[in-house]
């Protein structure tokens, strides 16, 4: 099953979202978020598209709040891009150690970066439904950039 | 939910076209489009009429949901719409309306030399431009500011800049609000939004902010041309960008704010990124007074980079190089504005998302040279066509509230964009065509091809047409310098 793919938009960046559980799914939103703006880091390889690094040594622990699943989303996904963007960090993976329809609490694991492609203002609420389809959870979600 | 066709599309005049009110029963007013026959293809081929339609159903909206002819799909507002909200009728501000970049805009120098004199420097030029301003995803700027520092530019914007040896006074004259926005709190700006911004201040950026030197290729009207100091074949410099990380950041935590009220207002928005409030409730007046410190924060920012241009001039051309300051308008931004609506006067909060404000002749807020002809309004276009220089109407103040387009809007996706054009040939036709190009990222030129834009030329023929602006000014690109 694929974890994320990008969607047209006309001005921002749309991915749509998978995941077989709610955890994976944001697990699979925090890759999507970082795979789709190529980061660029040096010790690392470009391989489909995608940064694979062999280490990832950078981490932190991001905890999230929010009244429903979307809005814990956008809250989740808010808080790992201020972290990025202070640290100059991308974030590969996530491990989701605590997670409810209104809190979550994560490890998210990257590499320090040269800079991305492509710069994420925000996440965005519009066009975000987390949904379940043939027993997949999946949703949009659309980044300004 | 059905997606708006050619049919559902009411034409008013030749660059009007109304949504009805009757198109959806939660409209509180029509929603009007700026755009000729020509375009109405590529304008509802994405769901940017939807998100005007959305619009129109804010509360305490007045007249109509504009959209300009640039307009194209965003989030919650579509990019290049215009919504006035009564303040004494619950209207409410949206920041999603408003945008993640507040404050992103335009400014724009005018050279004491003309392209003549300047062509034999413009390669060295255009070096030293991309080296002195910083541009790209992550780069920070040549200025670090404590954060003590940074709440003097948040509450004071590009005064604060001038107090501390950047620039001169009279450049505040030629900026909307001075550029000091009055109302700002830099206490309601968060930590977070400090810390992505502290580093960030004289940076244009990535994506569709450049800083182009150009050649004023045609003069429309000599009269106003002279009072905005343009002459044919003379070089201006044009800066687009905005408020960086500190205001993406002020916005997500509006947002996120304005949120936990919902359930409190009872709203029942078609889109949860229009999440609003009543404009006189505590947290829209807190949010707007942290958008205010943001928008500081951007004028600032754009003040600092015309510092350093200026600066990259004198170096390569000698001191006696100059740039005066014509103008620098806002693209993103809420203002309390007063406007006459049925016979009354009233007083609204303005959202302009992708759209410049146009105010005519003879309103206090044109700059005192310039009033007799109205105010300059910046149209930044893509670095292969043109940018105009447009000047605010009489008849603009009541037909979409003093307000124009804001560029030549895209209509294609980025991704699209990157996999049509390869940003290698572009750099190569560009440069066969005698524009410099410094950017160290082909996949970022190609995105902002000219192709993934709209006919600027006919965008702001509608603009002229429609009577929003008039046309005052033509230029074209001779360097553009931009981050990937």
């Amino acid at each position: 099953m694929k974890d994320f793919e990008l969607v047209s938009h006309t001005a921002d960046l749309k991915i749509r979202v998978y995941g077989q559980t709610l955890e994976a799914l944001f697990r699979n939103a925090v890759i999507g978020m970082f795979q789709s703006i190529s980061p660029k880091s040096e010790g690392c390889q470009v391989k489909d598209d995608r940064l694979v690094c062999s280490q990832l040594p950078v981490q932190h622990e991001i905890k999230a709040t929010g009244p429903d699943p979307e809005a814990l989303l956008v809250n989740f996904l808010s808080q790992i891009l201020y972290v990025s963007d202070v640290n100059n960090e991308a974030y590969l993976d996530a491990m989701i150690a605590e997670f409810t329809d209104r809190f979550v609490k994560a490890t998210v694991r990257g590499v320090k970066i040269n800079g991305f492609d492509v710069e994420i203002k925000a996440v965005t609420y519009h066009d975000l439904h987390i949904e379940q389809k043939n027993g997949v959870w999946q949703t949009d979600i659309v980044f300004d950039i | 939910m059905a997606k708006i066709t050619r049919d559902d599309l009411i034409k008013i005049d030749e660059y009007t076209y109304e949504i009805p009110k009757k198109y959806r029963s939660d409209m509180l007013v029509p929603a009007r489009v700026f755009m000729k026959e020509s375009m109405i293809e590529d304008i509802i081929e994405d769901r940017s009429l939807d998100q005007l339609v959305n619009v129109a159903t804010l509360p305490g909206i007045q007249k109509y949901a504009f959209a300009m002819p640039d307009i194209h799909q965003g989030y919650g507002f579509p990019i290049g719409g215009v919504a006035a909200m009564a303040i004494e009728h619950g209207g409410v501000i949206s920041p999603g309306g408003i945008g993640y970049d507040i404050n992103c805009g335009v400014r724009l120098l005018v050279a004491n030399m003309n392209h003549e004199q300047l062509q034999p420097y413009m390669a060295t030029l255009a070096t030293a431009l991309f080296h002195a301003v910083p541009s790209g995803v992550g780069r920070g700027g040549k200025l670090k500011l404590t954060l003590g520092e940074l709440d003097k530019v948040l509450g004071d914007g590009a005064k604060h800049m001038i107090d501390i040896g950047y620039g001169t006074p009279q450049d505040l004259e030629f900026c909307e609000e001075h550029g000091t926005m009055a109302g700002a709190d830099p206490d309601l700006v968060s930590e977070h939004a400090k810390k992505r911004g502290a580093d960030q201040l004289g940076t244009l950026g990535s994506g569709n902010h450049f800083l182009e030197v150009q050649k004023v290729e045609e003069i429309y009207d000599e009269k106003t041309a002279q009072a905005f100091g343009l002459t044919q074949g003379a070089i201006t410099v044009m800066i687009h960008c905005g408020s960086r990380g500190l205001g993406h950041q002020t916005c997500t935590d509006y947002v996120r704010t304005l949120m936990d009220y919902l359930p409190q207002w009872g709203y029942v928005l078609p889109d949860r990124e229009l999440v609003c409030a009543p404009f006189t409730s505590k947290p829209a007046q807190d949010y707007f007074a942290a958008m205010i410190a943001a928008s500081n924060f951007a004028w600032a920012n754009r003040h600092l980079i015309a510092h350093w241009v200026r600066e990259a001039f004198h170096e390569v051309v000698g001191k006696d190089a100059w740039l005066s300051l014509v103008y620098d308008v806002s693209h993103n931004i809420g203002k309390k504005e007063r406007h006459m609506i049925d016979g009354k006067m009233i007083e609204v909060i303005m959202h302009r998302k992708g759209a410049t404000r146009a105010f005519g002749p003879h309103t206090p807020q044109t700059p005192l040279r310039y009033q007799s002809v109205g105010q300059p309004v910046l149209i930044p276009g893509t670095m292969g066509t043109a940018s105009y220089v447009l000047a605010g109407t009489a008849e603009g103040m009541d037909i979409a509230f003093g307000s124009s387009c804001h560029g030549a809007g895209r209509r294609m996706s980025r991704m699209k964009a990157k996999h049509t054009i390869r940003g290698s040939q572009l750099r190569k036709e560009l440069e066969s065509h005698g524009i410099i190009v410094r950017c160290d990222s082909d996949a970022g030129l190609a995105e902002e091809a000219p192709i993934a834009y709209k006919d600027v030329d006919s965008v702001v023929d509608v603009v002229h047409g429609a009577g929003l602006a008039r046309k005052i000014a033509r230029l074209v690109p001779v360097a553009v310098i931009k981050g990937g």
